[in-house]
């Protein structure tokens, strides 16, 4: 039992002014000489205990009435059983949202802001030697790493804390709070959420995990109260920047890059004459205006040529509004200064430059300014060697391998290869004269997107040819056979070739993908994803031998964009969401040594690289906060990841009042809308239940039974 | 000396007398006195005949009728005796109570006035009249004269008294009865305090011996009331040591319904005897109390 007015106790005396009453009549009493004596003796007699016993019974009550009024006066609280442990440290966590839709917010006052003021007042007044956890629901982590006492450090932790993280995941936060509050020692828990209750926060198909994740909660041996706070202000107007696309190949300088923004107004009002500015490296490299009605999308399209190799960082972005964290995209796009081809000759010619050799026609193909000696830089580079030569070094130096006519590869070259296409390289396979199908569907089987069939068609001359089937190309390297004026592959005629058997569809994603079929249906090119890397295969040879392909005008672009898209497979990504680790492969000799990296707020850490296989490989996980991450190896280029939120956040409807009422209540939680409203839930929890309510009841239940029993004791429950 | 005056103010003296001439005016030509005589004897007013039954003493016979009818009849005469009162007069301790409301009259100074009242009546109409006044004991006993002048002795006795002492009815008026020679009307003022039960058998005792008992019983009205409110002590007027502190208010209920019980058992044992039992509150005019029995017990007649 608590006071909330204490001072009020001290009326507790006014107790004691009925008794005084009581004493005061009784002692100036009036004197009757009475003669009818024996009709009062009579009722003494048989009265005189039980009249006592009412005498005390009203006194007591009269007594009673003034103690409660001061008791009423004084605010008593009841906390049932917890009052008897008297004022202990509690263990709180606080699941504070600081997705980037907290970033809205009314008069200047960012909802987060608002949110984290709060948090930091209710950690400030917990109990000395409680211990406090704050989870941070954008970032998806703690602030700190584990529960602590030092409740200092959770408020100077707490003022560097900010928004602008990825979606919060309600169910997920609660899940891993549940998890950290089963660490902490205090039996007296709570779980306060702070959130602007975005619609996107709780969606109706999360409902079952929130209840799963709350159940955990409430499984918990001491079971913590469950506050929900709400911190929105809505603020409707927002313009995001949803996604920026751009090609899927592999971008070379000099080559023109074409970058289509999705823009989003999830606003009221039509925003017309929307900026929307490109920035490359962070110069301004482009601006266009585009006017977008409320609730619409609308597309913006950039164009840039990037004039040197490496890592760039496109940026777009929109004019300022109430949410800044959507109002640009990051793109990072590597640009090869060039592409490292190693052609695989399964029937090589006396010198590299025979045309009879199964690679001579794809050399020239893939580097033509080289093979024509012209003074300009091609953007592949190939290197050619013998299927008996190669060497497991020779691989892991290439962005493509293409394997042309090879009969058999030995083990370690096998091996090397596997893990080279594992790891994210591309594989061009050809096959030709020499081909070894026990080999292709024995050992290479795992690599081959495809088994190989017979072979079919006639090499003499006069034999009917076979043709490629005109058909839309969906396929990056394809694409660009879709417009005629880029050559079409409909001009080939192919007189011998495998056939390749069609894959049985499974709908798994490492299906092989026919890319393009021959005119009797069968696969002419065929797509296997293996490992982190992808491999083409073709039906027929990559020389003359079989086909009129070299001789084609479509020959040079087919062989060019199938390596440059085996290439495009970017590996690692640069492009991830909020929470995707970061990866990024390094030279072999890097290995063992630390990398810099910057993260989106400026600051730097230093990351291990880890020696993989034959290379050096730096993982870093926490990318919670979407921004601009650059790696600086100790010795070689930068590398920029761009990490983007989910912009589901964008839309910053919140539930509907009656709505987070309903929710608050179909899952038994509380909700609070104000640091006063939370006080007075924490009164409750901590102090229990004011009882003024029923101090009135018992002082009113108090009089009427003083008047009821003095009208009934006068009455005489008495018998003489 | 006392007189009369004294005790009655001229107004209630008025009102007797008027009581007196109305009462007389109706029962004239019926009975001489104005009290029937509850005997029957020999005297001048035929009263009837009836037939002999064997036991009858001869000399009633009429002869005369034997004589006519050769029946025997006796024959009965109404006997016309002067009324013989005896005024009975409390003077225990409790008649000694006097009321806020009756203006601080004691039931005593009321009781005296009332016996004073009758007396007056009684021998101004011949009656004679006696005064008996008791506690715990007979304190003084005036057999009953109708001489003028023995009112003056009653008047002083009256004045004399003072109440003090318990009272004992029971015992009082067994003794009493044993100085009551002949019989007549005995008229007690008295509160009646005391037991109930011995009470009764002492008036039986009196009507046993054929006295015509009329009880006036005084109250006061507090004792009626008990209108008490704050805290009181009550010492006993009889008993002295004998006090109880209490809070009236709690027990007025329980008193009153006491008070109902005492004053029923009264009133049913003295209709069972047969006797008048007359309340008199002491802040009425005694005179209209007196009046109204006195109306009373011509209405029965």
């Amino acid at each position: 039992m608590n006071f909330l007015n204490l001072a009020m106790l001290g009326g507790l005396a006014a107790g004691a002014i009925p008794l005084i009453i009581h004493l005061f009549h009784k002692s100036r009493f009036k004197v009757v000489q009475w003669g009818a004596m024996h009709l009062l003796s009579a009722v003494l007699r048989t009265n005189q205990k039980r009249l006592k016993i009412e005498q005390w019974i009203l006194l007591a009550i009269r007594c009673a009435i003034p103690l409660l009024l001061a008791l009423m006066m004084a605010r008593p609280m009841w906390q049932g059983a917890a009052g008897l442990l008297g004022e202990r440290p509690t263990a709180t966590a606080v699941v504070l949202d600081n997705s980037y839709s907290m970033e809205a917010g009314h008069a200047g006052t960012s909802n987060f802001s608002l949110a984290r003021d709060e948090t930091q007042r209710l950690v400030g007044n917990l109990r000395r030697g409680s211990e406090a956890y704050i989870f941070l629901m954008g970032e998806d982590t703690g602030l700190l790493d584990e529960p602590t006492r030092d409740l200092t450090r959770v408020t100077q932790a707490l003022s560097k804390a900010g928004c602008g993280y990825g979606m919060a995941r309600v169910p997920r936060a609660l899940e891993q709070v549940a998890g950290t509050l089963a660490k902490m020692t205090e039996a007296t828990r709570q779980v306060v959420m702070l959130t602007d209750f975005q619609r996107v926060s709780f969606p109706r198909t999360e409902d079952e995990a929130l209840g799963q994740a709350l159940k955990r909660l409430r499984k918990l041996p001491a079971p913590p109260t469950i506050t929900l706070w709400d911190v929105g202000v809505e603020a409707k107007e927002n313009v995001a920047v949803e996604s920026v696309e751009f090609s899927k190949l592999m971008v070379g300088i000099g080559q023109k890059v074409q970058l289509r923004a999705n823009l989003h107004n999830f606003g009221d009002s039509a925003r017309p004459d929307l900026r929307v500015t490109m920035k490359v490296d962070g110069r301004e490299q482009g601006t266009s205006q585009v006017s977008l009605r409320a609730k619409s999308q609308g597309q913006v399209l950039f164009s840039h040529v990037f004039d040197r190799a490496g890592s760039h960082v496109v940026e777009i972005s929109t004019e300022a509004d109430a949410v800044n964290a959507d109002n640009s995209y990051l793109a990072s796009i590597p640009v090869r200064e060039q592409l490292e081809v190693l052609l695989v000759d399964g029937s090589p010619g006396a010198t590299p430059d025979d045309l009879k050799s199964a690679t001579g026609f794809a050399r020239i193909a893939l580097s033509p300014f080289t093979a024509g000696k012209v003074e300009q830089a091609d953007l592949i580079e190939t290197t050619v060697v013998a299927a008996t030569d190669l060497r497991a070094s020779q691989i892991a130096g290439a962005a493509v391998v293409v394997l042309a006519n090879v009969a058999t590869l030995g083990d370690a070259p096998l091996k090397a290869l596997e893990e080279f296409v594992g790891q994210g390289g591309g594989l061009l396979v050809f096959p030709g004269e020499g081909s070894d199908a026990a080999w292709w569907n024995g050992p290479f089987a795992k690599v081959a997107p495809l088994p190989l069939g017979a072979r079919a068609g006639d090499l003499k001359e006069g034999a009917p040819t076979m043709g490629v089937l005109s058909q839309r190309f969906e396929h990056p390297a394809l694409e660009m056979f879709n417009d005629p004026r880029n050559g079409s592959l409909a001009e080939l005629a192919l007189k011998s070739w495998f056939q390749l058997k069609p894959p049985a569809t499974t709908g798994h994603p490492t299906d092989p993908l026919v890319m393009a079929r021959l005119a009797n249906g069968e696969p002419f090119l065929a797509e296997k994803p293996f490992g982190k890397g992808r491999v083409i295969a073709c039906a027929t040879a990559l020389d003359s031998s079989w086909s009129n392909l070299p001789t084609r005008p479509v020959y040079v672009p087919l062989v060019q964009r199938l390596c440059v898209s085996l290439a495009s497979n970017v590996y690692p990504p640069r492009n991830l969401r909020v929470g995707e680790p970061l990866v990024a492969f390094l030279p072999a000799d890097a290995a063992g040594k630390t990398a810099k990296l910057t993260l989106p707020d400026t600051s730097t850490v230093d990351v291990p690289v880890v020696s993989q296989g034959a290379r050096g490989v730096v993982e870093y996980k926490l990318t919670q906060r979407p921004g601009l991450y650059t790696l600086l190896p100790t010795d070689g280029p930068p590398v920029h990841f761009a990490i983007n939120a989910d912009r589901a956040e964008s839309d910053l409807e919140r539930l509907s009042p009656s709505e987070i009422q309903a929710m608050a209540k179909s899952h038994g939680l509380q909700l609070v809308h104000s640091a006063a409203e939370f006080k007075a839930l924490e009164n409750v929890q901590r102090y229990g239940h004011e009882l003024w309510r029923w101090t009135l009841l018992g002082l009113l239940a108090l009089l009427f039974a003083e008047l009821l029993l003095q009208q009934k004791f006068a009455r005489g429950g008495a018998r003489s | 000396m006392a007189h009369v005056s004294d005790f009655l103010k001229p107004s209630d003296l008025q009102r007797i007398t008027n009581l007196q001439v109305l009462a007389r005016q109706v029962v004239e030509g019926f009975t001489s006195g104005f009290h029937r005589s509850p005997h029957k004897g020999y005297s001048v007013e035929f009263k009837q005949h009836r037939q002999y039954v064997p036991g009858d003493e001869i000399r009633r016979l009429d002869w005369s009728v034997f004589a006519r009818s050769d029946r025997h009849y006796i024959r009965e005469y109404e006997e016309e005796t002067n009324l013989r009162s005896t005024l009975i007069l409390d003077r225990s301790g409790s008649m000694n109570y006097a009321g806020t409301s009756a203006g601080g009259v004691t039931k005593y100074e009321y009781a005296t006035k009332l016996a004073a009242c009758l007396a007056y009546m009684m021998v101004h109409q011949a009656d004679g009249v006696g005064l008996t006044t008791f506690d715990t004991q007979i304190r003084r006993h005036i057999p009953p004269r109708s001489r003028v002048s023995h009112l003056r002795v009653i008047l002083d006795e009256l004045e004399k008294g003072q109440p003090g002492g318990e009272t004992d009815l029971g015992d009082v008026f067994h003794e009493l009865e044993a100085k009551l020679h002949r019989r007549g009307l005995l008229i007690i003022l008295s509160d009646c305090f005391g037991e109930v039960a011995s009470f009764l058998k002492a008036l039986a005792h009196f009507r046993h011996a054929h006295h015509e008992i009329l009880v006036f019983q005084i109250w006061d009205r507090d004792e009626l009331e008990f209108p008490f409110k704050t805290w009181t002590q009550f010492d006993c007027l009889e008993q002295a040591g004998v006090k109880h502190l209490l809070d009236p208010a709690m027990l007025r209920q329980t008193y009153l319904e006491n008070l109902a019980t005492f004053r029923d058992s009264l009133v049913r044992g003295c209709r069972r005897h047969n006797i008048d039992l007359v309340p008199f509150c002491t802040d009425e005019p005694y005179a209209n109390a007196l009046a109204a029995y006195m109306t009373r017990r011509l209405g029965r007649r």
